[in-house]
């Protein structure tokens, strides 16, 4: 026992000496621990801060209050998680249902209790251009049980049911010298006060009973004073049908077996297929921090090899010199793993207002996350300890003779391990097709396997890859000097060379197969978007039954006179009174569309000119159609197939309310034209003009509002307010076509940002090791005759060798789950009832050429040049020479 | 008949002050086309010093150097490294040669480095190789040769191209007596074929195959003769003070 550890004290001594005196090699492996670590930390770090967790921000909720009782009307079976509010609660709705009153919840608790009232929910307020939302919150300010809801910051909290008091975002609103509530109702505005959850929104602060409570904190609530509230009191509360936050039940939980049954699963956190994906990103990150971390022991071990050669000379055993070796990654990994923690602990605290800035919900205090944090800290050092394994274990069995001879290189490559990695490429592209296959199947679920077989792939990978570098090596005997000498080098130090090449390829596998799939979502929502209108116009549109449509057609005209507002007619559906519209082709099945609607209040519209199909958003060639129909009387009906135009039979029922049946009004054959629509979707059943609409005896009403014109932003920002100020249910839409998800560019460019500094990173680390490696050699070139840039020459070289086998061999690998994890992310087999309609598409691939090319050839060639030019030029000259 | 390689009154001293050491002090001497000289001396005396700086590698901290009649003390870097390319050719006694290119690729290094056409430049070494008797090994990579075959490879690459200063430091110290001496038979083949040879060594029986021998002891020549009695000069030092 004794002698193990003396035998690791010498190891780790000679780690140390070893990592002082070559401390650039060393602090690069450091940086390469530290940096995932500290990100990993300083993320960690500001979510814990950022969530409320167990009895944080109580105050903010209860105020001093020792918990919240809160009931819904019809609530009845009343369940509870600890927190109701954000961790879950269940209840059913009877009509019957009579949740306690202030009185039985106080006598409930027992002992010396008393109940502030206090009701949260959304209101509507006129602000100058319309009408604009806020939070509510009405209780009694002035009872010291509310301290810590709100904070006062200018004039007195309200002292009579006509005052409120206001946030300064809402004051920036401009609601004039009065609050006025949409219905009229106007309030005096005495102060203003801050919510301690949220900045930098609209509040509005009143006396308990002033506003409307909507919200998802019950019809009735109260804040009770007392002693604490124990689980087995919010259990019994649960009986009487109320919900309660309780200050002592957050801070010390129920644990599961105590909550009612309803209620255990909701704790249950994230699920497998979630927990599998996350343990497969951090494999994913671990191996690339080991391949990364990789080359720089080995180029350490081969340093030291002199220095285990002699060991084994002295009678020492591989399993002596293989510790060296690992005690370095013991050092450094220990070392870069604290100081990981402590640099992300300090990101997090400098960062901490910054991110604060870009969420309105207030951070809780401080809070790091130590356990998770010793987890991190503890793989920062499992990387170091992994990435020093295959040097030690390498330099452990090195030829004796051969190294004090002064033979450099690895030994020869083994045979096995290239089959081992084709063996799993095909494993990894099984399972990329067995996630295709689960993805069109019904039950779904094909990300797991094809995650699965990223990680296998990427595996696979890094035993191929000594097959690409010797290969390349082999081909090189024509390339120019400085390439010939880089990728047979490169060849030579397989140790030093392959974990760098598999870096970048991991690096390149992840950025291809990202970018695949992005591309393809896109392509998906490019190719399915569906216009509302046809493309720069505008509509306003309205599903009520009693909308106002002359006041929204008056604000268009006011708003954009000069692009010619106009109504749209249709026969109205949906109100009390149902009309059903039927259209058969003579000799044709019943069924012509399988979806219809969504945009007017209507399923037909009735044209009082062609030009109203504008409105329909149809494709130039079904909008041609129709208007070439309409300018000849004939109806248009909308079908999802190809239909033969001709004679049509055209019905029109409706059903009043408290009627039985259904009442033909009118029922007519006229010759009517089928336009086939795109992606299956057609905005309405039927076109219909004027006169046919007449014939059919079918009651015709405005449906919306078409601005032929379309709108500016800015017209489109003013008639939204007007028509808000009108209806809320009112909506102004312009059409603008397909528009990429701004998030989407924005991800585009962090993964080609990531994709970039990996890659340099990988091509850096392997170039400095091997231009430090292959001083003796530069120092033959010297005395050769060759220019001083010739060594520039090589460092180009040798970073376009690691750069360009890493990335075709990562392009290759990142297909594989690429191209899968298409099938589930853009299937669209569960979007049709039926077999997806002809003409359409079952899933989308879209493959970024250009991001690929940017990445296989550009970023090698650009790293390339970028090494070349930061090498330093001078060529050691009497380095040997002794 | 002018001299290939002619050093005057060579100075270099490594460092400064109290930890300065001077590894030269005033050497001058020549040589001459077809001729071969040992340089000999006990270990530290500056023999390798001299030998850098005579290929280039290293500059005087006074002096001149000139090579083929140009002084390689005013030349630039990038000209002195022609001039290796070109003129001058090393064999070091560790060999040096690349490990990632095969035999014939460090032959034709130098001519390749200068521009020449990699395959004009490897036809060019195969010749060079043939000359040293073991072309047959031209695509094998160091690492599978004895010491002898490398070093031949090295002698190959320091006279490929024409080149007609050649300078070799130790050349058999980490070769047998029989494959040394092969060696050095080789150097002499190509000084009397015309080039000017350099040869530092510090065994007397080496020194037989020179034409003259100079003597460094503590960064002086001491003794520069072609008939001197080298045994005795070399086994009672102190009496030649
Ligand atoms: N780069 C250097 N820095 C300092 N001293 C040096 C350096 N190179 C050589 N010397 C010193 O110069 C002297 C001559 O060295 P060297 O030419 O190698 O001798 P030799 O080859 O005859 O053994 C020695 O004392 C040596 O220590
Ligand atoms: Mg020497």
């Amino acid at each position: 026992m004794s002698g193990r550890l003396t035998s690791w004290r010498l190891a780790l001594r000679l780690a140390r000496r070893d990592a002082r005196r070559s401390w650039v090699r060393s602090g690069l492996v450091l940086v390469l621990i530290a940096l995932p670590v500290l990100a990993v930390t300083a993320a960690a770090t500001l979510y814990e801060t950022h969530q409320m967790t167990g009895s944080e921000g109580v105050d903010r909720r209860l105020g001093t209050a020792a918990a919240k009782v809160y009931t819904y009307r019809h609530a009845a079976d009343v369940a509870q998680t600890a927190d109701p509010e954000t961790g879950g609660a269940s209840w059913a709705t009877r009509r019957r249902a009579t949740p306690p009153t202030e009185r039985q919840v106080l006598d409930t608790l027992g002992g010396e209790r008393r109940a502030v009232p206090i009701a949260t929910g959304y209101l509507r307020y006129r602000t100058a251009e319309g009408m604009g939302d806020a939070q509510s919150v009405a209780t009694d300010f002035d009872d010291p049980l509310t301290a810590g809801i709100a904070t006062l910051s200018s004039g007195h909290w309200p002292e009579s049911d006509d005052e409120v008091v206001v946030s300064q975002a809402l004051l920036d609103r401009d609601p004039g010298e009065q609050l006025t509530l949409r219905g009229g109702t106007k309030l005096d505005i005495v102060g203003t006060a801050e919510s301690t959850s949220y900045r930098d929104t609209a509040f509005v602060f009143a006396r308990p009973g002033v506003l409307p409570t909507t919200g998802s904190s019950g019809d009735q609530a109260w804040l009770v004073a007392g002693g604490p509230v124990v689980w087995q009191q919010v259990r019994q509360l649960n009986d009487l049908g109320a919900f309660v936050v309780s200050r002592a039940v957050l801070a010390d939980p129920p644990s599961a077996s105590q909550l009612d049954p309803d209620m255990q699963y909701s704790d249950a956190g994230i699920d497998s297929a979630e927990l599998t994906i996350l343990v497969l990103i951090v494999v994913m990150v671990l191996i690339e921090v080991v391949l990364l971390a990789g080359p720089a022991f080995a180029v350490g071990a081969r340093q030291q090899t002199r220095t285990l050669a002699l060991i084994a000379a002295a009678g020492g055993t591989p399993r002596q010199a293989r510790r060296v070796i690992l005690a370095s990654g013991v050092v450094l990994g220990a070392a870069g793993a604290v100081l990981g923690v402590v640099l992300g602990i300090a990101a997090a605290r400098a960062l901490q207002p910054l991110v604060q800035h870009f969420d309105v919900q207030r951070f809780g205090p401080f809070d790091v996350p130590w356990l998770p944090l010793g987890g991190v800290a503890a793989f920062g050092l499992v990387s170091a300890l992994l990435a020093a394994v295959v040097p030690a274990f390498i330099a452990s069995r090195q030829n004796v003779v051969a190294v004090l001879g002064g033979r450099r290189g690895d030994t020869r490559a083994s045979r096995r391990s290239p089959l081992i990695g084709l063996v799993l490429v095909g494993v990894a592209v099984a399972l990329a097709a067995l996630g295709v296959r689960r993805a069109s199947g019904m039950g779904g679920g094909g990300e797991v396997p094809i995650a699965l077989s990223a990680v296998v792939a990427v595996l696979g990978m890094i035993l191929l890859a000594p097959v690409a570098v010797v290969a390349l090596a082999r081909l090189a005997g024509r390339l120019p000097l400085p390439l010939r000498f880089a990728a047979r080098d490169a060849a030579r130090h397989r140790t030093r060379t392959v974990p760098a090449v598999a870096a970048v390829a991991a690096t390149v596998a992840g950025v291809v197969a990202l970018g695949i799939s992005i591309t393809s979502d896109e392509a998906e929502n490019r190719e399915t978007y569906t216009p509302r209108l046809a493309m720069g116009q505008a509509s306003v549109t309205d599903y009520a039954q009693k909308a106002d449509w002359p006041a929204y057609l008056a604000a268009a005209r006011e708003v954009a006179p000069e692009s010619g507002p106009t109504l749209i007619r249709g026969i109205p559906s949906g109100g009390r009174t149902y009309v059903d519209f039927r259209a058969r082709f003579v000799g044709q099945p019943r069924s012509m569309l399988s979806s219809w609607g969504g945009e007017l209040a209507t399923s037909v519209v009735v044209a009082r000119d062609p030009a109203d199909v504008d409105a329909l958003g149809l494709d130039a060639e079904a909008a041609g159609r129709a208007r070439r129909a309409l300018a000849a009387g004939q109806p248009v009906v909308f079908a999802d197939r190809a239909v033969p135009d001709g004679p049509a039979r055209l019905t029109v029922k409706q059903q009043a309310p408290r009627e039985r049946r259904m009442t033909t009004l009118g029922q007519v054959q006229v010759d009517a034209v089928a336009v086939p629509v795109a992606q299956a979707y057609a905005p309405v059943q039927a076109v219909l003009p004027t006169s046919v609409a007449r014939r059919l005896h079918a009651p015709v009403a405005d449906v919306g509002v078409l601005v032929p014109g379309g709108l500016s932003s800015a017209q489109q920002q003013d008639l939204s307010e007007k028509v808000a100020a009108i209806s809320s249910r009112a909506e102004v839409y312009v059409e603008r076509g397909y528009q990429a998800d701004s998030a989407v560019v924005i991800i585009k460019l962090i993964l080609a940002g990531l994709g970039a500094v990996l890659m340099l990173g990988g091509t850096l680390t392997a170039t400095f090791l091997a231009l430090s490696d292959a001083k003796p050699d530069l120092a033959t070139l010297a005395a050769v005759g060759a220019r001083p840039r010739t060594r520039r020459g090589v460092a180009g070289g040798y970073a376009l060798v690691v750069g360009l086998v890493g990335s075709v061999l990562g392009a290759l690998i990142g297909a594989i789950p690429g191209l899968a994890i298409t099938y589930p992310l853009t299937d669209r087999s569960g979007y049709f009832s039926g077999p997806v309609p002809d003409g359409l598409a079952t899933h989308y691939i879209d493959i970024p050429w250009l991001m690929i090319a940017g990445v296989v050839l550009g970023l090698p060639l650009l790293t390339a040049l970028v090494m070349a030019a930061a090498a330093r030029s001078r060529l050691p000259m009497v380095a040997r020479l002794q | 008949m002018s001299a290939v390689l002619r050093l005057v009154d060579v100075h270099r001293t490594h460092g400064e002050g109290e930890a300065a050491v001077h590894a030269l002090r005033g050497v001058s001497f020549a040589v001459h086309s077809g001729e071969l000289v040992a340089v000999m001396g006990p270990s530290g005396s500056g023999k390798s010093t001299l030998l850098t700086i005579a290929g280039g590698l290293d500059q005087p901290t006074s002096g001149r150097v000139e090579v083929e009649g140009s002084d390689l003390v005013t030349l630039s870097q990038a000209q002195r490294a022609r001039m290796r390319r070109t003129s001058i050719g090393y064999v070091f006694q560790g060999f040096n040669l690349i490990p990632a290119l095969t035999a014939v690729e460090n032959v034709a290094l130098p001519r390749e480095l200068d521009g020449v056409r990699s395959r004009t430049a490897r036809a060019e070494a195969r010749a060079a190789l043939e000359e040293v008797g073991i072309v047959d090994l031209a695509d094998r990579f160091p690492d599978d040769m004895s010491g002898g075959q490398q070093q031949r490879v090295a002698i190959a690459r320091a006279v490929v191209g024409e080149r007609r200063l050649i300078l070799a430091d130790e050349p058999t110290g980490a070769l047998d007596s029989e494959t040394g001496e092969e060696i050095l038979r080789l150097i002499r083949a190509r000084c009397d074929a015309g080039a000017a040879g350099v040869l530092v060594t510090h065994e007397a029986r080496h020194a037989a195959w020179a034409d003259r021998v100079v003597f460094l002891r503590d960064g002086v020549v001491i003794d520069e003769s072609g008939s001197a009695p080298v045994d005795r000069l070399l086994d009672e030092p102190a009496a030649s003070r």
